[in-house]
């Protein structure tokens, strides 16, 4: 990055830096009480009272019980229990395991639904038409009956909101259950896991200036999940291994933080992310903003800008010290490939770039930061598409 | 100054990268993704530009503490690479498809998006050298004659050759290897990719079944003939088949067969003794060159394949489009597609791919 310039990082659904409060929470956490909280004895205690503190503030701040909490490492560990152990449950049972997931699911979502149907079950994949989950393909794949159904409540690449409330009434009317991946939903949007909520919830750490490696599942059931891991019974089987104590701390306070700023937050990041986007809009010709007409997240824009390649406008992006993404991060470095970007705009060309906002911004004037990508995006569209160089 | 360098993922191109941030250069580092890897895992490891190669390029960037980049070049990389492989064997020629990556995809993408991040040069870790000492920069020989990699560049655009860098083009592959080693780079001891990058089963010949209806004439059974046209046997296509090629056309003579022809109009492949091989001269189009071109009349240093020896021409007529060469000792198994590049020492003047053969036999 030139020396010259402020780093701007536009990369919060990648990740977010741990906030100060949930550091000092977990160094408190780290240098007192290492012990482990199955043992007996007073180190084992002073552990244990802190999990289960983590444990009942976390469940507070999203309005549920404790012993609807179970810990996970993170939100990919989240997903696939919620998938694989509602699938195995049934499979384990004589039943056909299925799983109904949209077309634009996290991979830890979709991959799992594959292994399912791997496992000899079925995976029934959810379409979109233009920017609006096809619920009648829905209620058609419900009536046949299924082991869990599976939506994300906000879309990691376009920040779309899924209809979690109209997708739950549907699967409790056909009594099956409601997963939903949710970590870009908590903090951002008022998530409250009651009786009208999902059954079961995914949430990460590292989403909402929490610790990587730290995640949650709440489930309103557990009995009708098979554990993925198999050892010493913590978590009440489903997610045995000695508990990190100092990462449920950190996930606990994190959550308390980001649910009790939300509404701020939230009304503060829409306003950003408007700001930026209309100028990008103004100074890019032919530039769109993905799902812009529909129901979004605050904290995320996809912007689509023809005449240029993603790789090509990304690098172009971090020579001047922003950090974006194209939709989420791909194995391979490229990120050229989007599947939601894929289901919800099938037509369009041209790169796709996300920007997330959050804490890092706070002080950012979207001026500046439409700047910074207007002229990113002026550069790579001068090169041209890989097509035609 | 600010210089792109292409890593592979490979120990030449990591030590490439390497010596320019030594040498106080601003280095920023980029991998060229050529095919979706998507499909096979296992497969794409054992390629240099696979999955791993990507990963490994971007570790040895970390360690060096520079940029590194992905660029998705799959698009033209597939037009101007794949198709032509396959497109040239389907013609019962012998492609070079580094050549046409380096001549169309390589540089040229690495150029422009070098320009977008404001480089003022390009770099890979190519055994060749720029003399950029006289009035027009040279493209000239890996000084490790054995590693050298100069026959496969010689479809540079020439205004490309001012700004490119071969850091390693002096150097043994020996001293590469212990530059890596001694850097604690992770691509030191990584064996030398030999496939080539986008058939990673390595056997171009499933490429081609991919690629092209199994109705096509290339893949379907045609004669084994001898050159005066008498059938020998049978062949199950011929885009199998190279000139100069010995396994795949049935034993039992006295002397060992080769590949002497390919001709696809009746499928037939031309089988014979090595003598046979031998030509008098041959045609070579698709010309590029990297200085003034050669007048008729001129003498010059020629190879036909990677790894082979130069042999020494007269250039016999030449135009825009083609130039005639006559073999002044003759030359063995030289196979139409295949590159053909001139030499003088170590210089490269330029090249083309060769056309046809003439006279021999």
């Amino acid at each position: 990055m030139p020396a010259n310039s402020v780093p701007v990082y536009l990369d919060h659904a990648a990740t977010t830096p741990v906030r100060p409060e949930v550091a000092t929470a977990m160094q408190l956490a780290l240098e007192d009480n290492f012990g482990n909280p199955s043992s007996t004895h007073a180190w084992g205690r002073r552990a244990r009272t802190l999990l289960e503190k983590a444990r009942s503030t976390l469940a507070h701040a999203l309005g549920t019980s404790p012993e609807c909490v179970v810990f996970t490492r993170g939100g990919t560990e989240s997903n696939n229990l919620a998938i694989l152990g509602r699938a195995r449950h049934d499979a384990a049972r004589g039943t056909r395991a299925r799983v109904i997931t949209s077309a634009i699911e996290h991979p830890s979502v979709f991959e799992a639904a594959r292994r399912v149907a791997a496992e000899g079950g079925r995976h029934t994949v959810v379409r979109f038409s233009g920017l609006g989950l096809d619920v009648g393909a829905l209620a058609t794949a419900l009536r046949q009956g299924a082991s869990v159904a599976s939506f994300m409540w906000v879309d990691n690449e376009t920040g779309l909101e899924l209809p979690i409330g109209e997708v739950g009434e549907m699967c409790r009317n056909h009594g099956v259950q409601l997963h939903s991946d949710s970590v870009q939903a908590v903090g951002k949007l008022p998530v409250e896991a009651d009786e009208l909520s999902p059954d079961m919830l995914t949430l990460t750490g590292h989403k909402l200036y929490g610790p990587k490696g730290a995640g949650a599942l709440l489930v309103r059931e557990r009995g009708t999940l098979e554990p993925l891991h198999f050892g010493g019974g913590q978590e009440r089987g489903l997610r045995p291994g000695t508990e990190d104590v100092v990462g449920a701390v950190g996930l606990a306070e994190a959550v308390r933080l980001a649910v009790g700023e939300q509404r701020s937050e939230a009304r503060r990041l829409k306003r950003l992310r408007d700001r930026v986007e209309a100028e990008v809009l103004a100074g890019v010709p032919g530039a769109r903003a993905i799902a812009s007409e529909a129901p979004r997240a605050p904290h995320i824009s996809s912007l689509r800008i023809p005449g240029a390649d993603s790789d090509v406008l990304l690098a172009a992006l971090d020579r001047v010290g922003v950090a974006a993404s194209a939709g989420s991060a791909c194995a391979s470095g490229s990120g050229r490939r989007s599947r939601a970007v894929e289901a919800l705009q099938p037509d369009d060309s041209g790169a796709v770039v996300r920007l997330s906002f959050g804490r890092l911004n706070a002080a950012q004037s979207g001026e500046r930061i439409a700047e910074l990508v207007v002229g990113a995006a002026e550069r790579a569209r001068a090169l041209g598409t890989a097509g035609n160089p | 100054m600010r210089i792109l360098v292409a890593m592979s993922g490979g120990v030449d191109s990591s030590v490439a990268a390497a010596m320019l941030v030594e040498s106080g250069h601003d280095v920023v580092g980029a991998t060229m993704k050529t095919f979706c890897y998507s499909g096979d895992a296992a497969a794409s490891k054992r390629s240099c530009c696979g999955l791993e190669g990507i990963a490994d390029a971007r570790q040895v960037a970390d360690r060096l503490g520079i940029p590194h980049y992905v660029f998705d070049v799959e698009e033209g990389f597939t037009r101007d690479v794949i198709d032509d492989f396959v497109s040239e064997y389907a013609n019962g020629r012998t492609p070079n498809p580094c050549v046409q990556c380096n001549s169309n995809t390589k540089f040229g993408d690495l150029f422009v998006r070098g320009q977008v991040l404001d480089c003022e040069g390009v770099a890979s870790g190519h055994f060749a050298r720029i003399d950029n000492t006289g009035s027009t920069p040279r493209l000239l020989r890996g000084a490790d004659r054995t590693k050298d990699q100069s026959y496969f560049l010689w479809g540079l655009p020439t205004e490309m050759l001012w700004k490119l860098h071969f850091p390693v083009g002096g150097l043994a592959k020996d001293e590469v290897r212990s530059r890596a080693r001694a850097l604690g780079l992770v691509t030191a001891n990584k064996p030398e990719s030999q496939e080539i990058c986008f058939v990673p089963t390595g056997n171009y010949r499933d490429l081609l079944a991919d690629r092209l209806l199994p109705t096509h004439a290339a893949l379907s059974p045609g004669p084994i003939v001898d050159p005066g046209g008498r059938v020998l046997g049978r062949h199950g296509g011929y885009a199998g088949f190279t000139v100069g090629q010995r396994r795949g056309i049935g034993g039992g003579r006295g002397e060992r067969y080769h590949v002497i022809e390919i001709r696809p109009a009746t499928r037939e492949v031309v089988i014979g003794p090595r003598h046979l091989l031998e030509v008098g001269g041959a045609v070579v189009g698709d010309l590029n060159w990297l200085g003034p071109p050669p007048v008729p009349g001129r003498r010059l240093g020629v190879q036909i394949r990677y790894r082979a020896p130069v042999h020494r021409c007269t250039v016999e007529e030449i135009d825009d489009d083609a130039v005639g060469l006559s073999f002044r000792e003759g030359a063995m198994a030289v196979a139409p597609g295949q590159s053909s590049v001139f030499f003088e020492g170590d210089r490269v003047l330029g090249g083309g791919r060769i056309r046809e053969t003439v006279g021999g036999r």
